[in-house]
């Protein structure tokens, strides 16, 4: 454990009054000295997102203020239970990363008194929707900047995880926040985001979502170059991992950076869940993208020129399908994943009640009656509502959107010049991929440049004693997340 | 010097080597041979694998001592004006295997798939998707050519067909041609070995180079394996005979393809083409674009502009196979005489100047 991550942060601390300056670099620590009579005074300090307020204001600064002139006489004083006194740095800073409060005075600076205060709001936290997991933590990201910060810090109770804050808008005068971990994240991501951040010239940001695209390498993309998540747990996660997170007032979602088109596929329930089946169902939503791209480019390019490409047992079904069907390929795809479009749309604009009943009166009654009408074949039904489905697989919302989005000029190019075009459209794709940069990292990561290492969590997601190193992707300033001999080594039971 | 974010690990050198060697040739460089060589084919096509590592020791050599690439060998060589010159054959033999490879290319999709394609509209969507790639740098075409090599690796597979139909014994007897014959064979050969010549403009962006060297030999000899491959496959499947009908034979082998859900495989093979040979024509044509801004300290955009539409002026002057494939025969020449002759050539001078000089003391180490 001599290289443990903890440890080192700690060892380097001298007294008490040490272990709280070390703290105050995060913006959400807050240090009251508060005069006394007799002495010098006493210095109180704490993590605003921790701790319940109200229990300071109602049970220590009244009693605290009157003529104690020794811990022990503050001890004395207040009219709690549950107090510890210690002279041990650590012990200090890891109590107050749980939440509780430090009193000492502020000329003796090697013991404090503890005082729990952690805030007891836990239960009110919203559920997640938009990422919504069986299994796993059920606590959703909030309006409220100190809220969500609370969420963070909670899970990484340790005095490295860093927070600075800056105000964006001209207008608005959003707090944004942005969280690293001193030690683990890159510096150099840190400071090309928070370049970015403050380059912004805007006068209102409502949402996170005006700062992703605000600070995106390239604006031109219809891909999500930051993951966008409502997950505390995975805001929590990426951080352990090195990575840049940012949130801001007035926004139940944050930012993680930087990020690879693979990040993207990735749900978090995919560490919840044992890893073979999370590599299955990683895979199934790649598959998933594909399928969406390319299965309507693909049935309009055989149909329209191909056709000796089709088995004859198949040809036979299509040409049955296909036969009262009054337009060309091109057009009854174009019609079809128009309408799927719509009922999308309106399926989102309208309240949920009434969404789900528009999705599904819609898919039914327009699908059949156009079919029966003969505006259609239904293998087309088939496959548009396939590519919908699929696309709907990606566990980030902007991702799916980009996926439908790239499908247009996909079936356009191939009623053009048939498979050739497909495969241009995708050429093109590839290549815009290529050139995609995330905080300036390369976009699809582990593909190009090729990194063997990284592969562990990608297409598949391997166990987590395979996940020792942090990407190289996020170009960590701790390369180890843990020790890989003291993870392996099992202690098997003999068995008697 | 090039920018650190835009260089790339030394391994990525086989990735190219092999990509560039691999593209166009591989679908028909069986006749020619064969036409000499017979059925000993595949051992000229050996031959010319293992006498292609002399130009790549060369040029390794040459771009160590000098730490520049062509165009800063030529100038600190030969002066500007001559230098100039030289290097500007150079830039044409690029920009001349980017037209070779696209109108190869094209003429697979029109003999193929459309055979009434208007050439025009093709060739601009074309221009635009190599405009994006090579408009992205180095670091693109790259990662082009490496996936390039990733996705279209599976189509190896599909000799599984063939080989099933192959007649091996046609292999025997082995050497019953005349060194004379072999030797026209390799020589025929040496335009699918072309195209690695880029490595001469992608030096600065590879790092460390020194590590390269290894990883180009290994490109080079995984090509030689590969082709001869497909020769051994080609000898057993075809007779000789029928070789000189064929202008693709490696396409032919598709027709034996057979997989339950589709029915004509040659369809889906061309178009994976796409992934081998877009980034060809993107590699030889950036080398160009890079060859004469560094020449002309001109933008770059300009130049792209500018090839391109020589790109697309070729591809609509050029439209009979007698055409195209006088034009693969010459870069075949030319490719010999600046593979085999100039490059040691150049490798010569740079040896006794460095002699000279004493400049190279480390250079024989190399």
């Amino acid at each position: 454990m001599k290289k443990s991550f903890n440890k080192r942060g700690n060892s380097s601390l001298d007294n008490v009054s040490d272990a709280i300056t070390q703290l105050e670099k995060s913006k959400d620590f807050t240090r009251l000295l508060i005069p006394s009579e007799h002495h010098t005074g006493l210095c109180v300090s704490y993590f605003n997102t921790l701790i319940d307020i109200e229990i300071l204001r109602r049970d220590i600064l009244p009693y605290i203020n009157k003529t104690s002139n020794t811990l022990e006489g503050v001890i004395h004083d207040l009219p709690l239970e549950s107090m510890i006194f210690t002279d041990t740095p650590s012990e200090v800073q890891d109590h107050l990363l749980i939440g509780y409060i430090s009193i000492m005075l502020a000329d003796l600076n090697h013991k404090a008194v503890l005082i729990k205060a952690a805030s007891k709001e836990n239960k009110e936290f919203a559920l997640p929707e938009v990422e919504y997991s069986i299994v796993g933590p059920k606590e959703a990201l909030v309006e409220s900047l100190d809220t969500n910060l609370h969420l963070i810090r909670k899970r990484l109770p340790i005095p490295e995880l860093t927070i600075e804050e800056l105000s964006v808008g001209s207008l608005s005068k959003t707090r944004v926040a942005i969280l690293s971990i001193e030690g683990i994240t890159n510096k150099e991501n840190v400071q090309t985001t928070k370049q970015r951040i403050m380059d912004i010239h805007f006068n209102q940001i409502i949402d996170i979502s005006y700062i992703a695209q605000m600070i995106g390498d390239n604006k031109l993309t219809p891909f999500p170059l930051y993951v966008d998540t409502e997950r505390p747990d995975r805001l929590a996660a990426s951080l352990a991992e090195g990575k840049v997170v940012v949130v801001a007032e007035g926004s139940p979602h944050g930012l993680i950076g930087p990020s690879t088109l693979i990040e993207q596929f990735s749900a978090f329930d995919d560490y919840f869940l044992n890893w073979v089946i999370a590599s299955f169902f990683r895979f199934l939503r790649f598959f998933g993208a594909l399928l969406s791209i390319l299965i309507t480019p693909l049935y309009v390019a055989i149909l329209t020129y191909h056709y000796e490409l089709i088995p004859k047992d198949l040809i036979n079904t299509l040409v049955i399908s296909r036969s009262e069907v009054p337009f060309p390929p091109i057009l009854e795809a174009l019609i079809l994943e128009l309408v799927i479009e719509l009922l999308r749309e309106a399926g989102a604009r309208l309240p949920t009640k009434v969404g789900q009943t528009i999705g599904i009166v819609g898919g039914i009654v327009i699908g059949t009656a156009s079919v029966e009408a003969g505006l259609t074949s239904n293998v087309l039904l088939i496959i548009v509502a396939l590519s919908a489905l699929a696309s709907f697989t990606s566990p980030v919302f902007q991702l799916g959107s980009a996926i439908r989005l790239i499908r247009f000029p996909f079936i356009l190019m191939a009623s053009y010049i048939g498979l050739i075009g497909v495969a241009i459209s995708f050429f093109f794709l590839l290549v815009h991929l290529l050139r995609l940069k995330s905080l300036g990292r390369p976009f699809i990561e582990p593909l190009f440049p090729l990194r063997l290492s990284d592969w562990k969590d990608a297409l598949v997601r391997l166990p987590f004693s395979f996940q020792a190193k942090r990407p190289v992707e996020v170009q960590s300033e701790n390369l180890m997340r843990f020790d890989e001999k003291m993870a392996s080594d099992k202690n098997p039971v003999k068995e008697e | 010097m090039v920018n650190k974010s835009e260089r790339i690990p030394p391994y990525f050198v086989f990735f190219l080597v092999v990509k560039v060697q691999t593209g166009t040739g591989v679908l028909g460089f069986q006749r020619l041979i064969m036409h000499s060589a017979g059925n000993d084919a595949w051992i000229a096509v050996i031959f010319g694998g293992i006498v292609c590592l002399l130009p790549i020791w060369c040029m390794f050599n040459i771009l160590h001592s000098h730490e520049k690439d062509l165009i800063g060998v030529h100038k600190q060589i030969f002066g500007k004006y001559i230098g100039g010159i030289l290097s500007m054959i150079w830039i044409i033999f690029w920009l001349m295997l980017s037209i070779a490879a696209y109108m190869t290319y094209a003429e697979i999709i029109g003999t193929w798939l459309f055979p009434q394609i208007n050439i025009l509209p093709l060739s601009i969507v074309f221009a635009i998707v190599i405009y994006y790639a090579v408009s992205g740098g180095f670091r693109i075409i790259a990662g082009l050519c490496f996936l390039g090599v990733i996705l279209t690796s599976f189509l190896i597979l599909t000799i599984y067909f063939p080989i099933g139909y192959a007649q091996f014994h046609n292999l025997l007897p082995i050497w019953h041609h005349s060194i004379k014959e072999m030797a026209i064979g390799t020589k025929d050969m040496s335009l699918s070995y072309l195209g690695f010549s880029t490595m001469l403009m992608y030096y600065p962006f590879i790092d460390p180079f020194k590590k390269a060297k290894k990883w180009a030999y290994m490109g080079n000899l995984t090509t030689m394996l590969f082709y001869s491959l497909i020769m051994v496959l080609t000898i057993g499947y075809f007779t000789e005979a029928q070789i000189e009908r064929y202008i693709w034979p490696t396409l032919n082998f598709w027709s034996s393809v057979k997989i339950p859900f589709v029915e004509r495989f040659e369809y889906v093979g061309i178009t994976m083409l796409m992934f081998s040979i877009v980034p060809i024509i993107c590699l030889t044509i950036w080398a160009a674009i890079q060859g004469t801004g560094r020449l002309f300290n001109v933008k770059s955009k300009k130049i792209t502009f500018l090839y391109l539409i020589i790109l697309i002026a070729f591809s609509l002057s050029l439209n009979s196979r007698e055409e195209v494939n006088s034009l693969l025969n010459f870069l075949g020449n030319a490719g010999l005489y600046l593979y085999l002759v100039y490059i040691p050539a150049l490798y010569f001078i740079t040896l006794i100047m460095s002699k000279r000089t004493k400049k190279g003391r480390d250079f024989h180490e190399n």
